[in-house]
């Protein structure tokens, strides 16, 4: 037993040792260590997502033919509006570049789309966030915006080989500018997760709201994303302002809360824009030299 | 097989408990609440493994929490690291299913505590660590570590014991 004990005080030596070792290691050390982990986790991930989507399958098997045919047939109605909607979309692309090389305008952020299905989530009180099942084998990087149509979900956080971890919007550490639906002035607002209440819907916060903006009557204000910034894509929907917007301490701004666009913590599947191009943060954080990163 | 990688074989045992409380959390993910389970997972393997290997499993299942949620690095697994040294040299204290039960609610909780605060540092400017809001989120998250402590502990122990002994792990009375 003394021996045992004994024994015991090295290890809490070692221990004590290995904190104070641990806390003065470079970033990379433990940026390692937590890429293995999570590494060792994909595979898994990967299998839950997949018997996911293998009993969707089967449920979506035990349907009736006549309800197939009539899924087949409303698709094929929208598919003819939409490609007509492509089509004019087609013109007015040309027009804009065709405007834009007139005016020597700077090009916009041109995006590669990956739809990515989502393998977990985890929630807690200090983050919301979801797995996807693509990474940087993909060609995803941190900070790609994610979208579900035209509403955004958030931006990746983190890339692993096969998987990428997403903030949601309503995740803490999401930042994003945008404007307001029925703001005549476009003023720039402000949109940023918060750490949210347990057994509650989770929440973004709308905050350096102009004093003399009022949402327009009768209807629920979009918040849109203002494309300012290069990382996420004008005029997608961030979200509805709630009801209650109030002043803050210092009666020179307003804040509100945001309701998120899409009901985030039943998506399924969701698409990662990748900029074709790299933006200016990562041109700044690219060590130089090393350009070739992003082809 | 050999025994220095018992260890190894218990966390791949263990393993998939650890994701099954991670797929109840997703499935709970409009609570907002983030499920724990990994303090108790390590109060069996603490009765039979040597020290070291004790060690090394604590510190895996601690990382494995941490890789996939901003938790401030080595917050949990230094804690688990620490209450594995302490178990295994105090076995007395788990070596009946009783006591078992009040260690893995005890370092359940513990271990819920650590990434609860460690990870709620980072938000200090939105929720003061002082406040109702905090204290409320914490004793919920703490509530339920410890319920899911009891309600896991024995299946989980059921199947680590039978990982240990497929792989010759001595039993509780032989262990150093």
């Amino acid at each position: 037993m003394d021996n045992n004990r004994q024994g015991a005080k090295a290890s809490y030596v070692a221990l004590v040792f290995f904190i104070g070792l641990w806390l003065i290691l470079p970033s990379a050390v433990r940026r390692f260590n937590r890429e293995a982990f999570a590494e060792f986790q994909a595979p898994a991930l990967h299998l839950v997502g997949k018997g996911r989507d293998l009993a969707r399958y089967w449920e979506l098997k035990s349907r009736s033919p006549e309800e197939l045919a009539a899924a087949s047939r409303d698709l094929a109605r929208i598919n003819a509006a939409l490609e007509l909607k492509l089509h004019s979309l087609d013109d007015a692309r040309k027009e804009n570049i065709r405007l834009r090389e007139m005016l020597r305008y700077p090009q916009s952020t041109e995006f590669v789309t990956v739809v990515a299905r989502v393998s977990i989530r985890e929630t807690s009180s200090w983050w919301q966030r979801i797995v996807i099942r693509k990474g940087r084998s993909d060609g995803i990087r941190p900070g790609c915006p994610v979208v579900f149509g035209d509403r955004v979900i958030g931006r990746v956080s983190t890339v692993h080989l096969t998987t990428s971890e997403v903030d949601l919007v309503t995740s803490p550490g999401f930042r994003c500018t945008a404007f307001l639906e029925g703001d005549d002035q476009y003023h720039v607002v402000h949109v940023s997760g918060r750490a949210g209440l347990s057994l509650s819907a989770p929440r973004a916060v709308v905050s350096i709201i102009p004093l003399e903006y009022n949402p327009p009557a009768g209807q629920i204000a979009k918040v849109m994303t203002t494309g300012l910034g290069g990382v996420f894509p004008s005029g997608l929907t961030l979200g509805t302002l709630e009801a209650g917007v109030q002043s803050t301490a210092e009666k020179h701004m307003q804040t509100g809360a945001l309701t998120p666009a899409k009901e985030l913590n039943f998506i399924q599947e969701v698409s990662v824009l990748i900029p074709k191009y790299p933006t200016a943060g990562e041109i700044l954080l690219t060590p130089a030299g090393k350009p070739e990163e992003f082809r | 097989m050999s025994l220095s990688w018992a260890w190894l074989f218990l966390l791949l045992a263990t393993f998939p408990w650890l994701l099954g409380v991670d797929l109840l959390s997703d499935a709970m993910a409009a609570s907002g609440v983030c499920l724990f389970v990994s303090g108790a997972a390590i109060i069996a393997p603490c009765r039979r493994l040597r020290r070291w290997q004790a060690v090394l499993f604590s510190a895996c299942v601690g990382f494995l929490f941490e890789s996939l949620r901003p938790i401030p690095d080595g917050s949990l697994a230094l804690l688990l690291v620490f209450v594995a040294i302490y178990l295994t040299s105090h076995r007395d204290e788990i070596r009946d299913m009783p006591k078992m039960f009040g260690a893995a609610v005890v370092v359940n909780a513990l271990g819920c505590s650590a990434w609860f605060i460690a990870a709620g540092l980072a938000h200090t400017a939105d929720v003061p660590l002082l406040s109702l809001h905090f204290l409320g989120q914490w004793l919920l998250h703490l509530l339920l570590a410890t319920i899911l402590a009891v309600l896991l502990l024995v299946p989980l122990t059921l199947v680590q014991n039978f990982a240990m002994d497929r792989v010759g792990v001595p039993q509780p009375d032989e262990a150093v």
